[in-house]
């Protein structure tokens, strides 16, 4: 069967009693092993619930995902998750935090021990295994969070808008760093942003979402070949992708949406 | 290089700025204290002049450190009974969401009464030993530690409990290694309470009935118009209760040092 992952007529509805609030209505796509998958829309368009039901952490009220055939109910071991926060604990320094998705699937530590440091060398951060997350800038504790998605070298990444919290140029970096991970690493992600040009830069296909029907509109094969470098940002293809996806959004946003992001 | 020395100069004469103002305070409420006290000719029966109450420190200094010594050990006992209690019921109710529903709103409306009424009533029940004085303070120190527990381990980062969720993390396994480390900052706001809590417990329990303790000791010397005796053993209590605050803290700076270094 083609695809990995496939998602099919996903819903998802939040009954409160008071109000029903459909974040995603009726999304199905399938990504193939290996894909990197952007997963582009407004704040608030439930891409992000998207993102969660695929990793198992949110029940689907609707529909099926299944990942290499298996149907997904719950967390799986074989999938890394980042998010915007790169929720290290505070009291554990940073190889205490890449490990510690070793030590909760109660894998033996010493074996992951080695790649754990290799990660930290790769993402550039050598010397600071031993530093607490509070003596790291925003950049480098959104790098121990790759690092700790990465140790258990899981098939599959899920990141939820890893890099919005973090400056422009910092921000660059990351795409940058994250890029030369996909390459030495090869894996199906999924990731989730609202900028435009990061969702280009980074990823095969893009998948546009809108709010309000919360559901897919487009699927936009992005035309670079990988190992990618920061020059294809300058391409001539690159910026008429970018305004292709701008359209697609903005010609699907109602005023309401307008305001309400402004 | 010129500014070196005023840069290093500034935090000292900052420390002497912050510690000499409450201290000059101190200094001049005891002078104005002794010059009022005799100027006025306030019998000491009233009110003891300050160099009346170091005085008594030379007749009776040997039988306060004695009574001292076993409210201070009996106040200690009930702190660290307390802590354990007070973490045991946290604990408990954190983890167990059934178990907070039935015992959290009685423990509320229990923390209404007025808990100062109900010590004859421990007397009563248990006795005038050691035990009934214990209890006591054990019954009103630890609700702040269960509170201050319980308020840390839900206030854990609920991002840091994805995260678990994600790695397939048990409900045991998130309580351990995310709810119980972020819950130890308000656990020890909790134990300060406590540690002034027990002290208080003790020595209403002794006032109550006891032969022997500071509680006990400040009734007898009331009872012989012994004012600035009574003033003396107060000020054992306040440097019992000042080394039983020195506790939490202490133990607080320790995992602040694990936690940020």
């Amino acid at each position: 069967m083609a695809g990995y992952i496939h998602v099919d007529h996903v819903k998802k509805i939040y009954d409160s009693g008071k109000d029903v609030v459909e974040a995603v209505s009726g999304v199905s796509f399938v990504a193939n092993k290996g894909e990197f998958i952007a997963i582009l829309g407004p704040s608030g368009c439930g891409k992000s619930t998207l993102l969660m039901m695929c990793g198992g952490l949110e029940p689907t009220s609707a529909g099926t995902i299944t990942i290499d055939g298996q149907e997904v109910t719950g967390p799986r071991a074989n999938i890394g998750v980042m998010f915007q926060d790169s929720t290290l604990l505070p009291w554990k320094t940073v190889l205490e935090n890449i490990l510690f998705p070793v030590k909760i699937q109660r894998r033996p530590l010493a074996a992951y021990r080695e790649r754990a440091l290799e990660l930290i060398e790769m993402v550039g951060l050598h010397g600071f295994a031993d530093m607490k997350p509070h003596q790291l800038s925003g950049g480098m504790r959104q790098r121990v969070a790759i690092c700790r998605a990465l140790v258990t070298n899981p098939d599959i990444l899920l990141m939820d808008e890893p890099f919005s919290a973090l400056d422009a140029m910092t921000r660059d970096e990351m795409n940058d760093a994250l890029l030369d991970i996909w390459d030495r690493y090869p894996k199906t992600g999924l990731f989730v942003t609202h900028a435009i040009r990061e969702a280009v830069y980074l990823a095969d296909r893009v998948l546009v979402m809108t709010k309000r029907p919360a559901t897919l509109v487009a699927d936009i094969r992005i035309p670079f070949d990988r190992p990618r470098d920061p020059s294809i940002n300058n391409r001539a293809e690159f910026n008429d992708t970018c305004d292709q996806l701008r359209r697609l959004i903005e010609h699907k946003r109602t005023p309401w949406s307008e305001t309400k992001a402004a | 290089m010129t500014t070196g020395p005023a840069i290093r100069h500034k935090p000292s004469s900052e420390t002497a700025y912050t510690l000499g103002l409450p201290i000059g305070l101190g200094v001049a409420v005891l002078i104005g204290w002794q010059l009022a006290v005799r100027l006025a000719g306030i019998s000491p029966v009233i009110l003891p002049a300050p160099s009346d109450i170091v005085q008594s420190f030379g007749g009776v200094g040997g039988e306060l450190l004695r009574q001292g010594w076993v409210t201070g050990f009996e106040a200690l006992f009930a702190f660290v009974l307390s802590c354990l209690f007070g973490v045991a019921a946290a604990l408990f109710l954190g983890f167990s969401t059934v178990a907070f529903e039935t015992f959290y709103p009685g423990l509320v409306v229990f923390q209404i009464i007025p808990k100062i009424a109900l010590a004859p009533l421990f007397t009563f029940w248990l006795g005038i030993a050691a035990t009934s004085r214990l209890s006591y303070a054990l019954f009103i120190s630890f609700f702040p530690v269960t509170l201050a527990t319980m308020t840390g381990l839900k206030r854990a980062d609920t991002n840091a409990l994805r995260l678990c969720h994600a790695l397939g993390a048990s409900r045991l396994q998130a309580f351990v290694a995310v709810q119980i480390p972020y819950a130890l900052p308000y656990f020890f706001s909790g134990a300060k309470v406590a540690a002034t809590m027990s002290i208080i417990g003790i020595v209403i329990g002794e006032f109550i009935s006891a032969n022997a303790g500071l509680g006990y000791y400040i009734l007898r010397a009331q009872s012989y118009s012994e004012t600035a005796h009574m003033f003396a053993a107060i000020l054992v209590l306040c440097g019992i209760g000042l080394l039983l605050y020195i506790i939490p803290v202490q133990a607080e700076r320790w995992v602040r040092r694990w936690w940020w270094d």
